[in-house]
């Protein structure tokens, strides 16, 4: 459906986009990671058509977006800029309805009528939109950027400045495209939220640094470990447990917890559980350690936890 | 064509939620309706001293003899006549100053609310965003052009010599209202929206847009007023010439507009 192959972008001697490739089904809600000035959003409108790379290409149902066919293959394409972008003077209504008609939909007022009953907009429908919240200007963007039923989706940090509320709604929205077999990007910051709703993610920082489900981002960076909590300090019991065995590197106490990184353990996990009881340890809670998926981000973009978040000077992890 | 009115009913209701864009364009109108009626028809006749006694403006009675129907002009009536028609020129040219202000703002000003994104995201080619509008500004200018051109009849009917109207009504300030003014008129806008698209800021698109556009709608619109002699061959050549500029004009609008450079320079 999408097909991003080898996309570059230079603006002068910048280079804002490099060598990026990525597919996408339908039914797939892809998440685009990265830091500011990373080339999310640079990635999103060579996509729309908008703007051209400098190299490589991209396809829409296997059509190239050129000059020639970009006009087409946006109305195959809801569009969700980084700001909503409305008129403040018109009305919620009017709004939709001159892209109802932008879009050269057949009957443009049941259109809107029946987009506003979708996103809960009927009763602000005759509302100034610049008398309206942050997050009912994001649900008239959404209501906009869906319209003509698009195929794709690219959504450019649609729950940015919204209350955990409507974040909330915009994140089921996109479960709901999911299900009606829609390509959906999603460029955002917020990492718990494409943890929860992206099948994939891609972390781009003028590169394409990883690309892959959030779960086998956190693997590949951590590998998966076991977190063994334990009634008592766990340091006696692991120096008791190394004793007897050659695993170490492979866990590490800290307080009443162990940590297992089953890559390295030289045993099964039924096999260390054991041994733990036969050391005479008391086990409360066995669980599979879940790091968040910003501990992988900020692995990725060279960014240790903790620091204040800028050029550590630590080089980018790359894909291999 | 649909996304092109689409563009254009969407610029006209911004126009109808923001009337006071025309408000200077209405008043210059108002005056420029005035002024005329004050010079040819209040002051001679509060001073007591007809226009033609001086004999300053005979060259005034023979640009309206020469023009068709003319020649049977008293010279009274020929110079309130051709009083009138000076002033059609800026009864003409205030709405387009209007319009102008409207069509400098409509790009930049869009970049600037940052709604041209969503805009650019949708099938809408260029030719179609740039043309539409340039009518959403065109046709009020238009509409305001006709409603002072109609009500000057009216003056010229109820207040100057009998003889005065018909000569309005000659082939020379038909043409001049109906076919070279608009045609100048939509020059004068395209100029504007290529200012738009390429400044940063609105104030400049103004500045800019007004500047240049009204002297280029003047360049057109002058000449038909001022020559003494009209012939058919140069009525053509004008009109031949305004498709020409408008043709080019949107080509140049559509070549300076670039989406890239809006889209990633502006901030």
């Amino acid at each position: 459906m999408i097909a991003v192959s080898r996309l570059r972008r230079t603006f002068g001697d910048r280079v804002a986009v490099d060598d990026v490739s990525f597919e996408l089904v339908p039914g797939e809600v892809f998440g685009l990671l990265g830091p500011n000035g990373g080339g999310k959003t640079t990635t999103l409108r060579m996509v729309a058509g908008l703007i051209r790379p400098s190299s490589g290409e991209v396809r829409i149902d296997g059509v190239p977006v050129t000059s020639e066919t970009s006009a087409r293959l946006r109305a195959r394409i809801g569009f969700l800029t980084e700001a909503p972008g409305l008129w403040d003077q018109f009305s919620v209504r009017q709004t939709l309805l001159v892209y109802a008609r932008l879009h050269g939909l057949d009957a443009p007022e049941r259109a809107v009528d029946a987009s506003l009953e979708l996103f809960g907009l009927g009763d602000r429908a005759a509302e100034h939109t610049v008398k309206l919240s942050k997050g009912l200007k994001q649900r008239v963007a959404l209501a906009r950027a869906l319209l003509h039923n698009p195929s794709v989706l690219l959504l450019d940090e649609p729950t940015a400045g919204l209350d955990p509320e409507s974040a909330r709604g915009v994140r089921d929205l996109i479960l709901r495209l999911r299900h009606d077999r829609r390509a959906v990007v999603v460029s955002t910051h917020n990492l718990d939220e494409v943890d929860r709703i992206a099948d994939r993610v891609a972390v781009i920082k003028s590169r394409l640094l990883a690309l892959d489900t959030p779960a086998a981002l956190r693997r590949r960076l951590f590998g998966q470990r076991l977190r063994i909590v334990l009634a008592e300090p766990a340091e006696p019991v692991l120096a008791k447990l190394l004793a007897v065995t050659n695993a170490n590197g492979a866990l590490t106490a800290a307080e009443r917890v162990l940590v297992a990184d089953l890559a390295r353990l030289p045993m099964s996990v039924p096999d260390l559980v054991r041994r733990l009881v036969e050391a005479g340890a008391a086990i409360e809670a066995i669980v599979p350690e879940d790091r968040p998926l910003e501990d992988a981000y900020l692995e990725l973009v060279g960014v240790r936890p903790g620091s204040d978040g800028g050029q550590t000077g630590v080089r980018p992890r790359r894909e291999a | 064509m649909t996304r092109l009115t689409a563009i254009l009913r969407k610029d006209l209701l911004d126009l109808r939620l923001n009337p006071w864009v025309i408000l200077p364009a209405a008043i210059g109108g108002t005056i420029a309706l005035v002024l005329p009626l004050v010079i040819a028809v209040i002051v001679p006749q509060v001073s007591g001293e007809s226009l033609s006694e001086s004999g300053e403006l005979e060259m005034a009675v023979d640009i309206m003899r020469a023009q068709a129907g003319g020649a049977a002009l008293d010279p009274e009536t020929a110079i309130q006549a051709w009083v009138f028609q000076q002033f059609l020129m800026f009864l003409i040219l205030i709405p387009v100053l209007g319009a102008t202000s409207m069509a400098a703002h409509s790009v930049v000003g869009e970049k600037q609310a940052r709604t041209l994104e969503p805009l650019l995201a949708t099938p809408i080619t260029t030719f179609e965003l740039l043309a539409g509008k340039a009518l959403a500004a065109l046709l009020p200018a238009l509409a305001l052009t006709a409603i002072y051109f109609s009500i000057d009849l009216v003056l010229v009917a109820i207040f100057a010599r009998p003889g005065v109207l018909g000569a309005l009504l000659g082939p020379r300030s038909l043409i001049l209202v109906f076919v070279i003014g608009p045609l100048a008129a939509l020059a004068a806008l395209q100029v504007a929206i290529c200012v738009s698209s390429r400044v940063e800021d609105d104030r400049t698109a103004q500045g800019i847009g007004s500047f240049v556009a009204l002297p280029v709608a003047m360049v057109f619109v002058a000449p038909l007023v001022g020559l003494q002699s009209v012939t058919h061959l140069i009525l053509g050549g004008l009109v031949a010439a305004l498709v020409i500029a408008n043709v080019l004009l949107m080509r140049l609008s559509i070549a300076v507009f670039d989406r890239e450079s809006i889209l990633t320079r502006w901030k």
